[in-house]
This record gives structure tokens, sequence and C-alpha cells, in this order.
């Protein structure tokens, strides 16, 4: 009896102790982790370290800043350049490319445009005030090569993209929600109004002036700093925000008279003298200058670290060969090429002849039956045309050719394709393929500066001779003849309206394909006759002997619904959500 | 709406009323007596206790001993019924006074109910699984059905979720593919020295079953409330049980059967129960099956010459210019330049006509009265369709080789203690070919049949600049990837009952860790295509596209998982004259740890009493304080609850005087607070902010170096904010249920109805707004309905030795979205508010754009000029344009009701068995570009085209016209309007399939004898034999271009010893 029960006490504990190894093991095993994720996620403190001198997560935040607002524009808006959205050219994309939705007006406040930046650039902008307020924490050491602490430059950097950012949305939307500097979290309040177009106009402006002198200087840009914004960019863009600011659109000839949001409620000509001093400032840094060859310019890297002396402001690339690849022309197959831009007649028609002339004007050397000859030399360095050489033979885009050959492969649908930005291979003997060239997408060049100061001088005071040499010194690096009188085609004789149509050409051709194009013509707010005509291209046949016929052919009929298209709808979403947001007229 | 379910019912009785109708049994006069002995056996030759033995025509009846023995005694003649639930009914003449040898062959539905307690006075009555417990049938309350591995192991597939659809009404069961989907790429980023993110958010690790998706009483997996998968009481997702080692699947179905779970108790649940041991000599059981496979519902291509006719008609209703020429079409059509005219049915290059699908099984069983054991082995090769070519000498083509050992000893200590040991392995080889089997599916939906040459003349692939992969290339010239998984899961369960002690006081561990892991390896590799040209001087020469790749070899380490499970329970029964209490006390903490996640740990502090008087009176209630540690620190626990009562009618004395026919008539009903914690869905510790590392940000420096970048709340753009007040989703679930047992438990019927209401639903707020210039995290603000009611009758009777049973279910289920936070709609049919969960919205057809004038006049998308033979959309709020505002619900918004009839009989070692299973008021929206919309951009060329192209609106044939005008290229009108649903791409979706039919042949015992044999059957089934679907263009459940369904018929042995 005795023995039984410690038996049974003994097997009693046999369950208990089993049970015991079993929680034990559980309770060992907790201590192996934290209890929150240290290392996969990085709290705050440990991003913004306040006792972090070298600021390495802070400088790292600032790259994904960058990235995310500075957006890489070569074939943005689905696969396209937004300039495929203007006049100068359509998408060879089979179907109804959602870029050619833009030009034909096929977007509304629920349907957005492919170009719609409005989430995009809040995203960036909450980024630069992250950044912007949280760097003030960081303790950071490093020093510029003036002696001065590196943090100021580094903030301001932040400020300028955020400055920038605004201004992608004002000019698209007219006056948007300025947030300041609060970080906003879940619980706080964001039905914010629209503010008005003049204030947001004031804010980037004084966000640059207040910026410009931290920022690095660009002489002391060197091989590990390219890429950072300069104080002279800081200063282009103000000069490009004043000259949007004073062009018609948004100064007297406001889409809603009386509405703040979407312009200045008055005219003021003093705009333009205001637009016209801020890019005289720059040209006055004196460190800016033209690159001496066109094509160049965007395959180049800038000064100082290289030797781009024009580059104000760009996107950082690298090098690659996506343009070549994707606007390229299709016949070269090896290469690869899937020529997705087709530029128009319309923009090829622009190009001056050799010697500065428009080529309708009397006296022009073009010929309807060799319509490439004797053009402008950025005429071959904008567009492929039919005969041009690239990459050991002509471009062939006559009805058949290699280039354009029918049946289901996507072509140009102008017989142009686009040759901008691209490598420098119309020669070159043996290779087959594309190799890796530069290309960091220039926002600002000094050729706008110019041209921006050439308008709005213009348009402030008439002409003037500073006007002249801005406008000749961008055509004598084009290639133009100087002429017997070296004016380049641009005789002091012009009137201000002449000398405007001039200036506004000299823009189209000099800036295609950089996004100038299809905002040009809004603030012009000439859009509505621009968009009135068919978009143009060319048919070209070729007879068994070789001779060519050139046909011009409509290949879009735009569409364009004034005053309301000028701006873009605000996304209707963030109108309907927010009982302070107001939309735009007529949409 | 409840049409086709009385339908079923009315069928159901007719037949049953036939069933009941039995010619009265023939006078026999009475001679001289017999004393009979005899045993009773199982199919393994094991006696069966238990079973009754009666003398027909009389009132005697005995059971079985505890080693199956019986003495009666019997006139000469006589005949003897023996019925046991788990038995089919025999019946045996006697005709002299020998010793009987009796062996019942297994029942296909067991009966859980009706043992004859007249004659056994402790039934060994089958228990119905429920979580951590066993429950007699009798006192049941929840709501819980149970599939048998009688009914699981009849159906030829690679999953035993295949043989679930139609078994059990609330349980919908969809396929979404035809063949095992192996993860390839590695379920977390591995980016640098920290900033590792998880990208694995399910919460609940790899999961085998990539071809259906389960759903209980109309809950989806993409909310993340499917039910949760338990094998053998610990939570896993394992499908790719063998169907022989499975003794039961438990459905859990209301809050009362669930709570047990804590913040897992509102999914429902599958409860897996393998196969226990049984006492006994040693007794093995091997299976042997090979099945053949052919896909279901492939789409029909157009031939050559037809896709070019239909093309040119697109390009020139676009305004383009033609492609293709007459000669082009005499070319396709006569078939004389099979270079550059080719006509390949890429279908039939590519896939072959009859896969083979093989698996063996072995069981061995046995054991003494201390202890017991089983063992499972299963082996499984199921083949995919491609094609191969014998000049590899490994194989291309996909490829699912699995291993399983299934192994459980239980050991009883001494009369007290038990302690029960599993140990379950799976090794898993699938092969794919090295383009991946889902590209080349979809490379074969889009390649047209006149794309390319699949050879040239000289032998290489055909290709051109459009098409830079050759097909045939992609299935038999890419090398292949291989992925392995690996899986440990180790069980031990220690139960102590204090009866020396405190009789009815028991003591309960469970400890179970199990590992998985999961590797591919690519040794793909890519080939050029070659263009032929022929120089218009007769020069051939060819042209190559696309890259040569060598063949690689990547390891790749996809998925880690650990699990740990403890739990501890007590509990204490005590009977007290006719009432009957339970009390249970239970801790449970499952860890689990994926890949390098910071494990997550879920425990519940429960506890549980029950009560019953007589068995007449029911009452069960629960509690479980239950807390997740991926919420805020404070507010990870929460109670949740939940109770039941229970009313045996027929255990009332006035029914069991009037009506002793009734032997069941049990009203129940539970109530309960449920929770789920779905919130990893929805991110990594959402309640912190955070700061994450970017892969190559942004390149300063004139050598452009790809730095690391910071961003906030995620990785860019998916960054969100943190939501600090993050907690489980919750459900209020209501269930009423009645079970009726009548006619001696030959028809039986359980009925229930539900009232879920599901709230503090995670979603997104209708406020978002993109100024904060981040996303805004799943709250929880949603309110959302489900009702529903469930059906199943069974009749199963004997007439003598022919068996047969007939059962029918049906569930009618409907959703409605209480509370959304919808953001202001301007029109009444844009609100979601009030619909069904989950309904689609897109824009009202009316017809095609039939005239010129029409087309002027008609309301279009902003930009887009109408054509004739466009769709005709409408402008529901008649402002001239079609926008977002036209947008209202598709279809007709109608409770779905799933069904599922199983009928079948056995005779003399003959079994027959069929499953049909079916889904009415279903809606099937075809949202596939190639077979819908046209001619798509592929490629830079144009993809193609299959026979629903052909009911294009022409002017010939205006008016039965199924199809808009062709267009090329995606027109943004026709197909996929402003990324709106169209109603002219939703379809009828109902329809029935006839799942499974099983024909055996068990070999009679006394030859079987004679081989020193238990058993023998021979068996051929098929799976998915014959589909009725009201839209029959396509399959109706597998979307292309997943792997297609499969027909499988298999034919296999099965021997016992």
């Amino acid at each position: 009896m005795m023995a039984k029960t410690i038996n049974m006490k003994f097997l009693f504990y046999i369950p208990v102790g089993l049970i015991s190894i079993v929680l034990l093991s559980l309770a060992s095993c907790r201590k192996a982790y934290e209890s929150t994720p240290l290392g996969q996620q990085i709290p705050e403190e440990i991003a913004f370290d306040p006792h972090d001198s070298a600021g390495t997560y802070a400088k790292r935040f600032l790259l994904t800043t960058y990235a995310e607002a500075l957006q890489n524009n070569h074939n943005r808006v689905s696969s396209n350049y937004l300039d495929a959205a203007s006049d100068d050219a359509v998408s060879s994309q089979p179907g109804i490319p959602d870029v050619q939705k833009i030009a034909t007006g096929a977007y509304t406040a629920t349907a957005a445009n492919a170009d719609n930046v409005w989430e995009k650039s809040y995203i960036a902008i909450r980024d630069a005030t992250v950044f912007s307020v949280l760097i003030n924490q960081v303790p950071l050491a490093e020093k510029l090569s003036n002696g001065l602490p590196a943090r100021p430059a580094y903030r301001s950097e932040a400020r300028f993209l955020r400055a920038y950012l605004y201004f992608e949305l004002v000019k698209r939307y007219g006056g948007v929600p300025l947030l300041g500097d609060q970080i906003r979290q879940l619980p706080d309040d964001v039905q914010l109004p629209r503010n008005n177009f003049a204030d947001c106009i004031s804010y980037i402006v004084s966000e640059c002036d207040n910026i410009k002198d931290s920022l690095r200087t660009e002489q002391s840009i060197n091989s590990t700093t390219y890429g950072r914004i300069t104080s002279g960019a800081a200063m282009a863009l103000k000069a490009r925000v004043l000259l949007y600011a004073a062009s018609p659109l948004f100064n007297g000839g406001n889409i809603e008279a009386g509405n703040p949001l979407t312009g200045y409620t008055n005219a003021d000509p003093g705009r333009w003298k205001i637009a016209a001093d801020a890019a005289k400032a720059v040209m006055d840094r004196g460190t800016y200058k033209l690159m001496p060859n066109f094509p160049d310019i965007f395959i180049t890297q800038a000064a100082p670290a290289a030797a781009n002396t024009e580059s104000i402001f760009w996107r950082q690339n690298g090098e690659n060969t996506s343009v070549e690849t994707s606007n390229g022309p299709v016949g070269y197959t090896t290469a690869g090429g899937a020529g997705i831009t087709s530029p128009t007649q319309d923009l090829v028609d622009a190009f001056l002849t050799i010697d500065g002339k428009n080529i309708k004007d009397a006296g022009s050397a073009y010929d309807p039956n060799d319509p490439y000859k004797d053009r402008d030399p950025r005429l071959k360095s904008t567009v492929f045309y039919n005969g041009m050489l690239w990459i050991n033979r002509p471009v062939e885009t006559f009805d058949g050719g290699v280039d354009k050959p029918g049946g289901t492969l996507q072509q140009t649908k102008t017989s142009y394709y686009m040759r901008k930005f691209m490598g420098n291979f119309e020669s070159v003997s043996g290779a087959t393929i594309y190799s890796k060239t530069i290309h960091d997408f220039i926002y600002i060049r000094y050729a706008e500066i110019l041209l921006n100061y050439a308008e709005a001088s213009n348009e402030f005071s008439g002409p003037s001779a500073e006007i002249l040499d801005a406008i000749r010194q961008i055509r004598k690096r084009a290639g133009i003849n100087a002429g017997p009188d070296s004016t380049f085609g641009v005789p002091a004789s012009l009137s201000q309206n002449e000398l405007r149509e001039v200036i506004h050409n000299e823009r189209r051709i000099e800036l295609a394909f950089e996004e100038h194009r299809f905002f040009d013509i809004r603030r012009w707010k000439t859009a509505e006759t621009v968009y009135s005509r068919p978009l143009r291209g060319l048919n070209i046949q070729r007879t068994s002997s070789g001779q060519l016929s050139y046909n011009i052919v409509p290949v879009l009929t735009p569409v364009f619904r004034s005053p309301q298209m000028y701006l873009y709808p605000i996304p209707y979403g963030e109108v309907i959500k927010n009982p302070q947001m107001v939309q735009n007229p007529q949409w | 709406m409840f049409q086709h379910c009385f339908r079923i019912t009315c069928s159901v009785a007719i037949l049953l009323l036939l069933a009941v109708w039995q010619p009265a049994p023939a006078q026999t006069i009475a001679p001289q007596n017999v004393s009979l002995n005899g045993e009773v056996l199982d199919d393994y030759g094991r006696p069966v206790k238990g079973a009754t033995i009666l003398i027909k025509g009389t009132a005697t009846k005995i059971a079985t001993t505890e080693d199956g023995k019986f003495s009666i005694d019997a006139s000469l003649y006589a005949t003897l019924v023996i019925s046991h639930p788990m038995f089919d009914v025999q019946e045996i003449k006697v005709k002299n006074s020998d010793a009987l040898q009796i062996r019942l062959t297994d029942r296909y539905l067991h009966s859980i109910t009706g043992i004859d307690t007249s004659v056994i006075n402790n039934p060994a009555q089958q228990k119905f699984y429920l979580l951590y417990e066993n429950k007699s049938p009798d006192k049941l309350i929840s709501a819980v059905s149970t599939i048998y591995g009688n009914q699981l192991s009849t159906t030829p597939a690679s999953l035993y979720a295949y043989a679930l659809p139609g078994r059990v009404p609330g349980l919908n069961v969809n396929q979404a593919r035809g063949f095992y989907n192996a993860q390839t790429s590695a379920l977390t980023d591995v980016d640098f020295f920290v900033g590792n993110i998880p990208k694995n958010n399910s919460g609940s690790g790899p999961n085998d079953n990539t071809e259906f998706n389960i759903q209980l009483r109309g809950h989806a997996g993409s909310s993340g409330q499917e039910p949760i998968s338990i094998v053998d009481g610990v939570q896993r997702e394992i499908y790719s049980l063998d169907p022989e080692s499975i003794e039961s699947v438990s459905i859990l179905k209301d809050a009362l059967s669930t709570i047990l779970l804590g913040q897992n108790s509102s999914r429902g649940a599958l409860l897996v129960t393998t196969k226990i041991p049984q006492a006994g000599a040693p007794h093995l059981s091997f299976t042997a099956e090979t099945g053949t496979q052919s896909s279901l519902g492939l789409p029909t291509p157009l031939p050559a010459y037809k896709y070019a006719y239909l093309l040119n008609e697109a390009l020139l209703n676009d305004g383009r210019t033609a492609a293709y020429t007459s000669n082009d079409f005499n070319a396709y059509r006569d078939g004389t330049d099979p270079i550059n005219h080719p006509d390949v049915n890429w279908y039939d290059k590519v896939i072959s006509r009859n896969p083979l699908l093989t698996r063996y099984n072995l069981n061995v069983n046995g054991g003494g009265a201390t202890a017991r054991y089983i063992v499972s082995l299963s082996y499984l090769d199921q083949a995919g369709f491609y094609k191969t070519d014998d000049k590899n000498s490994y194989n291309t083509n996909n490829q699912l080789k699995r291993y399983l050992i299934n192994s459980k000893i239980d050991v009883d200590v001494n009369k007290n203690f038990n302690i029960a040991l599993q140990l379950f392995g799976r090794l898993q080889q699938g092969n794919q070919p090295g383009a991946g089997s889902s590209a080349i599916l979809g490379t074969l939906l889009s390649t047209p049949n006149n794309a390319y040459a699949v050879f040239n003349p000289d032998g290489s692939y055909g290709g051109n600049a459009n098409y830079r992969t050759n097909l045939l290339s992609m299935v038999q010239n890419s090398g292949y990837l291989t992925d392995n998984t690996k899986d440990v899961m180790a069980n031990l369960d220690l139960k102590y009952k204090f009866d020396n002690w405190v009789p009815g006081l028991w003591l309960k561990a469970k400890g179970n860790v199990s590992v998985q892991s999961s590797s591919l390896i690519s040794r793909s590799k890519q080939s050029p295509v070659y263009n032929m040209i022929v120089s218009p001087a007769g020069d051939t020469s060819y042209t190559n596209f696309g890259p040569t790749i060598n063949q690689g070899n990547s390891f790749t380490s996809t998925s880690w998982a650990r699990y740990v499970f403890a739990q501890l329970s007590a509990g204490y029964d005590k009977k007290i004259g006719d009432h009957n209490f339970g009390a249970m006390l239970l801790y449970d903490k499952k860890t689990t740890l994926l890949n390098y996640d910071i494990p997550s740990a879920l425990t519940n502090y429960a506890g549980k009493l029950t009560y019953d008087y007589k068995g007449k009176y029911m009452a069960e209630g629960a509690v479980n304080y239950s807390g997740y540690d991926r919420y805020k620190p404070g507010h990870q626990f929460g109670l949740f609850y939940a109770g039941g009562l229970g009313w045996n009618i027929a255990e009332e004395g006035f029914i069991k005087d009037n009506a002793g026919w009734i032997s069941q008539l049990k009203l129940r009903a539970t109530y309960g607070r449920t929770g789920n914690a779905n919130i990893d869905r929805y991110g990594y510790y959402v309640y912190r902010s955070y700061f994450t590392d970017v892969a190559g940000t942004y390149g300063i420096g004139t050598t452009y170096q790809n730095s690391i970048g910071l961003a906030e709340g995620g990785s860019p753009p998916n960054q969100v904010l943190a939501n600090v007040n993050a907690t489980w989703e919750k459900a209020d679930k209501l269930d009423i249920g009645l079970d009726i047992a009548v006619f001696n438990n030959h028809l039986q019927l359980n009925a229930d109805y539900y009232h879920e209401k599901y709230f503090d639903v995670l979603q997104t707020r209708g406020k978002s707004i993109q100024l904060i210039g981040q996303g805004y995290p799943a709250e929880n603000i949603g309110i959302n309905r489900y009702t529903g009611a469930e059906l199943n009758i069974t009749y199963q009777n004997n007439y003598k030795n022919f068996n047969y049973f007939i059962t029918a279910n049906a569930s009618l289920q409907s959703s409605g979205i209480v509370y959304m936070d919808e953001q202001f709609q301007q029109y009444e049919w844009n609100r979601q508010t009030g619909h069904p969960v989950g309904q689609r919205f897109g824009l009202q057809t009316d017809g095609f754009i039939q005239t010129g004038a029409e087309a002027a006049t008609t309301a279009t998308i902003t930009g887009y000029a109408l054509h004739v033979g466009d769709y005709k959309y409408k402008d529901l709020n008649s402002d001239g344009v079609i926008n977002q505002f036209d947008v209202a619900p598709l279809g007709k918004e109608r409770p779905i009701i799933y069904y599922g009839l199983n009928a079948g009989f056995s005779f003399k070692g003959f079994a027959v068995s069929a499953l049909l299973q079916g889904v009415q008021n279903r809606e099937l929206y075809i949202n596939n570009g190639y077979t819908e919309g046209g001619f798509q951009p592929q490629n830079n060329g144009f993809s193609q085209a299959y026979e629903q192209a052909l009911g294009r609106w022409i002017p010939e044939s205006a008016a039965i016209a199924t199809y808009p005008r062709l267009t090329a290229g995606t027109n943004g009108y026709n197909y996929g309007p402003l990324l709106y649903s169209n109603a002219a791409l939703l379809h009828n979706g109902n329809y029935f399939r006839l799942k499974n039919i099983n024909v055996e042949y068990n070999l009679p015992y006394k030859l079987i004898r004679s081989l020193k044999l238990s058993g023998i059957k021979v068996f051929v089934n098929a799976l998915n034999l014959f589909t009725w679907s009201a839209y029959d263009l396509v399959d109706p459940e597998v979307q292309l271009p997943n792997y297609p369904v499969q027909k499988v018929i298999n034919f296999g042995i099965n021997i016992k010893i």
C-alpha cells in the first residue's frame, strides 16, 4: 500500500516536470529577441540621431528626398516625353496612349491625366519638410569647402526641392495648399485650403532667396558633390518662377477673372521686370556660359566637375542607353529602338534655315523637294529624318523603309524620330549597338536663362541690344551662319511683336523635348490656337528609282477646351474629401 | 431566390420516399435452432466491438464483445443482420452451425449517432473532433460539420483540399489554379546590413495551398478572414496531407467552437485530425494509384488567316493601314510558307495531352494495450502539362514530388497517464521550366498563331523583332527551376488523470515545434531567336534577337519558418445525479518566427464551463483573454467570449413516449464575441512610426554611385503613416441550429442560421487626403454583416446487403456593408455602403452603338469619339459624359447558393459514390484582355485572338454581335474603360461539376484469406469528370492565364495485410 502511494506520487511528478520543461524552454526563447524591431526598422532617434556628428542616416534621407522630388523626364509620361502632348510630337504607341489623351483633352478630375503629379509631389514635399525640420537635431560636423558648416547647405537643398515641387504644382494647378514646416501624422487635420496663386509665387521666391546663400556655390562642386543643388540653381529657379508668374495666363489673363487661386487678380507689367532682373542676376553670376556644341549639352556632365558649363539644375541619371533604346529608330534591331516618339512636321518646320531665316521667309534657303538641306544644325540634333546617317547607315523612314516597315510593329507616325539627348552615334563605324551615355535630365540650363531674360525684357521694355545679344549667342552656338551683318538672322530692326515671335520660336526649337513647349503655350495663352490645327506628319514615298516624294499627312487632331484646360483639374478625390479644397474653373 | 434550393430539396425528398418504401419481409417458418459462434472483423481483419447482431424478424439482438466475438441462438436459415455505425449493414443467412467470420466494410458516410444503447452499455461511440476536445454528437451545441477520411481519399489530387468542395454546407472552396505554384522569390528583401524589410505580411507564413481559395460562410482570404487550418491541435497551413492518413476534417463555424483561438477565433477553422493509433497486431495498408490529367477551360485560338483578317479589320477600324494582304491570307491558309507565314497552334505545340499523377501510400498500424503506433508514408508525383524534349538530360516540365511521413505513438504509462508523440515530416520538390511556368502561360495566352515559325529551316528557334523569345524555347530550352520544401513537426501530448485523488480532474500539456524551409535553385538560361530573311537575290540570312543567357546556377532561400506552440490545460468533469458538469482552464502560446522577423506571439488564457442535464438540456460558456504582441504594448490583450444553449427535445418524455421514431430533435444556439488579429497583412509593427533603408536612391557624385537611401514609413512609394490605434477586428456571431434524426437515424437533418457582425474591420479611411504626403494605414473602421442559412440532409439505409446513401447540402450566403467611412458620393448608385461585401461596381452597358447618329449623340468617355460597334454605356446621371458617376453595382445582388450532392451505394464488395458540386447566383467577371479586349499590344506586335472575337460587331451581324468592334491596341473604351469594370464582361457564373466519382471493388474475403491478406480493393475514380457552366467559353473557376483546372481519371489498388 505504502509502495503504491510512492509510485503514484512519482508518477504525479512526471507530468509536472515535463510541463515545466516545456514552459522553461518557451521562457528562454523569448530572451533571444527584442520586443520591437530595432534592426529592421529605424526609429526617428536613429534616423536623425542627435548624437551622430556624421549624420549618416540623415544624409541618406536627403538622397531619397532627391529621388522622390526629381523625376526623370526622359520618357516620363507613360513612357513618353511630355512634349508628345504638345504640338511638337505624338506618341508612336498603338491604341490611344495616355500621353495623347492630354493633347486630346481626354481627362477629367476623376480620370486624371498621365502627368498628374499631385500625389507624387506632396509625397516628396513631405520628405523635404521632414528633412529640413529634423536635420536641425543632428549635430553635423561636416564643413563646406569655404569653411562654413554644411548643415545649412543640406537643409537648403531640401527646401530648394520643396520650392521646386511647389512650382511644378503651381504651373499645372494654380495656387495649391502650402503646408509649411509641420510634419503631420495620422490624427492631424489635413483638410487644408488652397493658397492663392500670388502667395504660392511669393513663398517659392522667398524660399529661393532665403536659401541661395547657404547652398553650395557652383564653383565648390566637386566630383563627390556633383548633383547637389547650388546657389545658381536657386536663382535660376526663381527666374523661371517669376517668368511664369509674369506670363499672360497668370498676369492679366487669369482664366477666371478675380479668382486668386488661378492667377493674379490684376495685371502688372512690372512683373516682367522682376522676372527679367532675376534672369539677369543668373547671367551676371558669370559662372555659366553656353556649351560650344549643341548635342554635347545633354551628354556631358556639368562643370566644374566636368566640361558642361551650361547645366544649372538637373536630375542625375547616370550612364545608360535608355533614351536610345526607347526612342531610337526601330530598324536598328541589333542596337534596339522602340521609336516611341514621333516628332511632328510642325516642329521640323519651326527649325530655321542655316542662315537664321524661317523656312517660309522670302529668300530662305529652304527647298521643299530637299527639305533637310541647309537647315539649322539643331534640326539633325533634335530629330531623325529620312536619309540622316545613324550607326553606319541612313535612316529610312519612307514607306516600307526599314525604320518604317508597316505592319504591326510600333513605328513612327510622322516619318520622324526623336534624336535629342542621344549619344553621338551618327558615324560610329563598325559598332552596331548603343554604348552607354550620360543621360542626366537638365531641368534648367543657361540657354533657357538667356531666353527667359530675352522674353521678359522684351515684354517689359521692348527690343534692346542685350536681348538681341542673348538670342544671337544661342544661334551662334547652334551653328547658324552669322551672315554678312553678323545678326544670325535676328536683325536689330525687329519690333517688339516680331521679336516676341522670334523668341517664342527660338524657345521651341532650342528647348524642344525639355518639357518647355507644353507649358509655354499655356502660359502664353496660345494653346487654344496651337491646338486648333491638326498635328502633321510626313509620308515619304520612294519610287523604284529612288526618287522621294513628300506628302504632308495629318496624324492627330488635338482638342483644347479654353479656358478649362489651361490648368489641370485638382484630383476629384482631393476635392470631395476636403470641403476646403476648391476645384479649378470648369472642372 | 430559393428556387434552386427548393428544387434540390424536392429531389432529395422524392429519393427519400422511394428509399423508405420497402417490400414487406417474407414470412418464414421457424425451423430448428442452432447455437452460433462468430466474430465480426473490420477491413483489416481486426475485431469490431459493439456491433449489433439482430435476428431478422425477431427482437433478438446482441452486441459483439471487446474481441469482436458473439454467440447467439438462431434458427437455421434465419437471417442475421450485423450493423455498426461505422460499417455497412450486412445480412447473413444461417446455413449451418459453423462459426461465422463476418467482415464488415467501412461505411462511406460514418453515422455519428445511432448506437443501439439497448444492447451496448458503454458504447465506443464515434465522437466529433472539436478544438482540443472530443464531444459526443448528442451533446454538441456548436455549428460543426465533419468530413471523414473515406470521403477524402477517393479524390485523386495533390491536396486534400481538392476533396472539400461540395462536402459540407458553409464551406466554399474555389479553385484558382490547377497546379502547385512554387514560391520562386524570397519572401523578404535582403538589402543591406540593416534594413531587411519583411514582405510577408500574411501573418501566417508559407502556405502549401496555392490552388484554392477557401472561404467559410462567405469570408474571403483577401480580407484575411479565411478559416484557420489546424492539424492535430496545432495551427499549421498544411493542406498536402495524404487523405489516407486523415481521420476527419471538422469545420468549426460558430463562435463557441472557435473561441479558444482567441484573437484568431473570428475566422472559423478547418480542424484536421490524422488517423489515430489502434491496438492490435501490426496491420498494413498499401495503396498505389495513378491517373491521367487533362486540362479544362483552355481557350480556342484563331488560325492565322482568321487572325490576320481580324487584325486588318481592327487596324482599319482605327483608321490605320492594313497589315496583311490577300497573299498573306492565302499563305496562312494553305501553309505554303511555314517560315514567313506560320500558323502555329501554340497550345498543341506546348501542352502535352495526358500527364500522369501517381500516388503511393503505406499505413502501418498496431500495438498493444499500453503502446500503440501508426505510421503513414506517402509519395506523390504529379507531372505538369508541358511537352518536354528528349534532348535535355533534365526535366523541364512542371513536376511536383512529395514525400510525407506521419507517425504517432500513443503510450499509456499507467491507466492515468498517457503520452502521445507525433512526428510529421514532408519533403517536397517542385520543378518548372527555367522561364517560369506563369511567364510561359502568360506568353502562351498572348502569342498569335502567326507570330513566328517554331523552328527555322536550319533548326534554330524562330522569332523576330516583335517576339524576342520563342515559346517552345521557353518551355524546353530555358533550363529549369527546382524548389525544395522541408517540413518537420514534432508534437508531444501528455495527459494525466488525477482519478486516484480527485476523480474527474485531469491535466494536459502539449508542446509542438515545427520548422519549415523552402529554397529555389535556378538553372535557367535563355537562347536567342532567329529571323530568317531571304533577300531578293535569294540569299538566306539570319538575324538574331534576344539575349543569350548562359545556364545559371543560383540558390535562393525563399522562406523559413518556425512555429512553437505550447499549451497547458486542466479540467474537471463531475457527474452529480443527472447533472454533468465540466470545467476547463487553458493557457497556450503560439510563437511564429518567419524568416528574420521578430517572432510574433499569440497568447490565450481561457476558461470553459459545460453543463448538461440528462443530455436533455445543455449549456456551455467560455471566455478567452487573448493577446497578440504585434499591437502596441498595453493594448495587446482583449476579452473574447462565447456561450451556447441546447435542448434535445427528443429526450423529453412526451416525444419518447409518443414519437419514438424521433431519435434526435435538438435545438441549439450559440453567441459570442470573437477576434481576428490580421494586422500583419497591413505591415510590420504598424503602430510604430519608423524609417527604412531604401536601395539605389539617388546617385550624387560624378560616378552616380547608387547609394543607400532612407525613407519614412516604408519603402517609396509604399509609405504609410503609423497607426497607433491599431487593434484586432471583432465579430459578434449568432448561430441557431436544429439537428434532427428520425427513422432509426436513417434520415438526418442539420440546419443552421447565422448572423455575424464583423466590426473594427481594417480599412483605409474615406478621407485619405493626399496632401499629407503618405498613405493612410488600414484603421479599424468597417462594419460588415454576414448572414446565411445552411442545410444538410442525409438518408442512408440498406435493403438486405444493398447499402445506399444520399446526402445533400446547400448554403445560402449574403453579406452587406454596414459602414465603411465612404467618401461623399454625389449619386445614390455610387454608394457602396449597404451593398454586399466585395460587390463589383462598374459601367452598365446597353448593347452596342448601332448607327452613326447614335454615336454622335450618345454619352461617351471624355476624349473618346464613339464609333458604331462600340459598347453603349449608360449615362446614369445624364450629364452627357461617361465617368465614375455612372458606375453602379454590376449584376444582381442575390444571396449566393453553394450546394453539393453526394450519393452512393455498396453491394457485395462493390461500392460506388459520386459527388456533384455547384454554385448558383454566382457572377463571373472575366477580366482578361487577351480573350475579351480585342488585340492587346504585346512585344510591339499584337496579341493572339480567340474565338470570342468572332462575335464582334460588324454591320452585317450588328443584331447578333457579342463583342465590340475590333480595335488594335487598347482603346481605353471598350475594354477596361478608365479602369472601371464593365457590365458586358460580367457573365452568369453558375456551374456544377461532377466533382468526384468513385467505383471500387473489394475482393471477396474468402479469396483474400487464402492469400493471407486482409483485403484487396481495386478502384477507379475521377476528378472534375463533367462540368456544366452557364458561360462555357472559359472555365468557371480558374481564370486565364493561371494553370488550368485538371480533369483526372485515376486507377488504383489497395492491399491490406
